[in-house]
């Protein structure tokens, strides 16, 4: 089923241990948008990703990929999706070939060696570092690797964990751009984050995550960016849990 | 399938490029090596002494002048068990049974050793054998290497990634469990040399062959056991503790318990107490040696008719040796009651232990392992058994050369002059009446069926894990 929404939650609600941690949240994801959930920790955010990968039972409301319900055809979701942990998660015996042959095969994506290298040249990975095990990476660099790897991947959506946690400003500057560049080259990316600044940066449109619940959304104006100081002043009165931001 | 293969081959690649992994299989390849070697040397050096001494002692029974033939009945024979082959592996009850036995008239002596003790040994830990490595270490190199298949891969985060791109836990348990278990058939590298080289000793193929795959079971158990803790626990500090707890059950704990318990269950009767009964039941079957002994006086009726003469000294053949011969055949009679009663009450006791397999994969290897090695306590029975038959058979057989090679006459009057003397011997080429011992080990069929009970123990083992192993996958999370 052909729909503009990439990414959809509808009235959804994730108990864990018993306690509620979403609590009815819906919203939608577009094609080529970059949409970031913010919020602060305990908010729920993770736990939104991990729902639309099939990591967590619903109980209540459905979530979709490209307009299949998660719970109905988890294998089709989990095709189209990239998803990128925090702290980016790969082997630290192997070096940053070896980790892209790895998850490719595992994916069953053909490519050739030289793929590999447009994509780790697309993220500006040091050619000299390519060969190193990635036990001797940064956060930064290891975030690279990843993001290559949704590259070679080719899949429509990225879900990508507190992406910019840990990583020096010219790295999140980095990531930024290549963010928008992806989206500009017709990806679907929901992040999460509590980093306003970062997320007023890259995303289109900005869903505040509070304690479970959608407390507001903000989109940016046609050519132009979210205004931080109002989401970080939104974000601010909705942790003190002074207003809901509409 | 290619994805499993992928998976293994990452496993191997990252315990290549451990250097803990390394250390620990490079210890343990020494230890192993070195055990082998040296339990090899030792039980080869103890067949050849043990071959050697049976010769001798037989050179030694058959160089014996001219006698009176009762003197030989109690001047004796010694034989001695030799090892079996697949004994270089693991030498099971070796250590703690007799293996010689001194064959004399009117007695079954013991092979040197309380057989209680024997029948409720379970291995312990003061002689380092090859088998006793791999029923106990070998699990441990297993845990060193598995424990980390998933729990790592949680821990480090990769196992969401690899789950979101659409991997199932299925494929990728199945992939882990794949790279254990080659390592698992690698362990064995050393256990299939020896088995080989007990084939050139005269080992059958089956047993050898079989004694691989039983090891081959219990390692695979126990790479189930490791890789199913480590997808079900989150932290790595549990999974080894988790496994370390199992680990010091299975292999050291439960057959420990397990002996105490088949001790109680099927307690075994004291040898004085035994004994003493059976020299009561003796004394009321008469003396061999005394022709006027009331007890044979309706054989000695009987004889006499046979006959048709008055007298004893009359008979064409000695009486005395007729007696010895006839009393020697009731008092085995008793004795044989008395070992087949001992040796079921010991087989009752291990089957006892035996069934706590079910509980602990080490006992039921290690009962296999022994049968197989023959080096059991089936195997310690046979040779009570065949050292009787050959009791029983040189000592009738001098029994016959008295009552038919020597006269009553001579006989009775053996001790009045030295000539009488001299005429009470008879030829020593009488001696002849003993064959040769060679202890003969249960056929490999044989052998496969006695360790059937716990290879069924061991495969329900690998089966239960395998169920649990698949249940496990279904719910593996990040």
């Amino acid at each position: 089923m052909e729909t503009s929404s990439k990414l959809q939650a509808e009235s959804l609600k994730i108990h864990r241990s018993g306690k509620e941690v979403l609590s009815g949240i819906s919203f939608s994801v577009n094609s080529s948008e970059v949409y970031a959930l913010l919020g602060g920790n305990g908010a729920g955010k993770s736990t939104t990703l991990l729902s639309f990968l099939g990591f967590l039972t619903p109980s209540g409301g459905r979530v979709t990929v490209n307009g299949v319900s998660v719970a109905d055809n988890l294998q089709a979701a989990r095709k189209a999706i990239a998803y990128l942990p925090e702290s980016a998660s790969l082997y630290e015996h192997l070096d940053a070939y070896e980790n892209l042959r790895y998850f490719l095969e595992l994916a069953r994506v053909s490519f050739d060696d030289s793929a590999l290298d447009a994509a780790l040249d697309r993220v500006s990975l040091n050619p000299d570092a390519r060969a190193r095990r990635l036990k001797d990476y940064s956060k930064g660099m290891r975030q690279k690797v990843a993001i290559a790897l949704a590259i070679l991947r080719d899949t429509d959506i990225l879900l990508l964990d507190e992406p910019t946690s840990g990583l020096d400003p010219s790295a999140i500057d980095e990531f930024h751009d290549l963010a928008r560049n992806l989206a500009d080259s017709g990806k679907t990316l929901l992040m999460v984050t509590h980093d306003v600044y970062g997320a007023c940066q890259v995303a289109d449109r900005i869903g505040l995550l509070r304690r479970g619940q959608l407390v507001g959304e903000f989109s940016a104006p046609d050519g132009g960016r979210i205004e931080t100081d109002t989401v970080h002043r939104a974000f601010s009165d909705s942790e003190s849990g002074k207003a809901r931001v509409t | 399938m290619t994805a499993v293969l992928t998976i293994a081959k990452d496993e191997w690649r990252f315990w290549l490029r451990s250097k803990l992994a390394l250390a620990v299989v490079a210890v343990f390849a020494l230890v192993l090596v070195a055990v082998s070697l040296l339990t090899g040397l030792r039980m080869h050096a103890e067949a050849h002494a043990r071959a050697g001494h049976q010769a001798d002692s037989e050179e030694t029974f058959l160089a014996q002048p001219d006698r009176h033939p009762h003197r030989m009945v109690h001047y004796g024979h010694y034989v001695f068990r030799s090892p079996a082959p697949l004994a270089m592996f693991d030498p099971g009850l070796d250590s703690v049974t007799g293996q010689a036995m001194f064959l004399e008239g009117h007695r079954q002596n013991s092979a040197t050793f309380s057989a209680a003790a024997a029948s409720a040994d379970a291995g312990g830990l003061t002689w380092l054998t090859p088998a006793l490595v791999y029923q106990v270490f070998a699990p441990l190199l297993i845990i060193v290497l598995g424990h980390g298949a998933v729990v790592r891969e949680r821990e480090s985060r990769a196992l969401a990634p690899l789950l979101a791109q659409g991997l199932s836990g299925r494929t990728l348990l199945a992939g882990k469990a794949l790279a254990l278990s080659l390592f698992a058939a690698l362990l064995l590298t050393p256990l299939v040399v020896s088995a080989a080289v007990s084939l050139g000793s005269g080992e059958s193929l089956l047993a050898a062959a079989s004694l691989v795959g039983v090891y081959l079971l219990y390692l695979l158990v126990w790479a189930g056991l490791t890789l199913l803790v480590s997808s079900a626990l989150e932290k790595r500090a549990t999974v080894i503790a988790g496994l370390a707890a199992s680990w010091l059950a299975i292999t050291l704990v439960l057959p420990a318990v397990a002996v105490n318990v088949s001790s109680r269950a099927a307690p075994l009767a004291g040898k004085i107490e035994t004994d003493l009964t059976m020299l009561t039941e003796e004394r009321d079957l008469g003396d061999g040696h005394d022709v006027d002994d009331s007890v044979y006086d309706k054989l000695q009726a009987e004889l006499l008719e046979e006959y048709g003469v008055q007298r004893v000294k009359d008979l064409d053949i000695n009486i005395r040796g007729i007696l010895a011969e006839m009393a020697e055949a009731k008092l085995t009679n008793t004795l044989n009651v008395y070992a087949d009663r001992r040796m079921q009450a010991e087989r009752r006791q291990a089957r006892v232990l035996v069934q706590h397999g079910w509980l602990t994969p080490a006992l039921a290897v290690a009962t296999a392992s022994r049968a197989l090695s023959g080096t059991d306590l089936d195997h310690y029975h046979r040779f009570l058994q065949q050292a009787e038959a050959l009791r029983i058979d040189f000592v009738q057989g001098l029994n016959r050369a008295h009552a038919e090679e020597l006269t009553y006459i001579d006989d009775i009057n053996r001790n009045r002059d030295a000539a009488s003397w001299e005429r009470a011997r008879v030829d020593a080429a009488n001696w002849q009446v003993l064959d040769e011992f060679r202890f003969e080990t249960a056929s490999a069929g044989q052998r496969l069926s006695n360790a059937g009970s716990t290879i069924t123990m061991l495969m329900t083992w690998l089966v239960a894990l395998a169920i649990a192993l698949g249940w496990q996958s279904g719910r593996l999370r990040p």
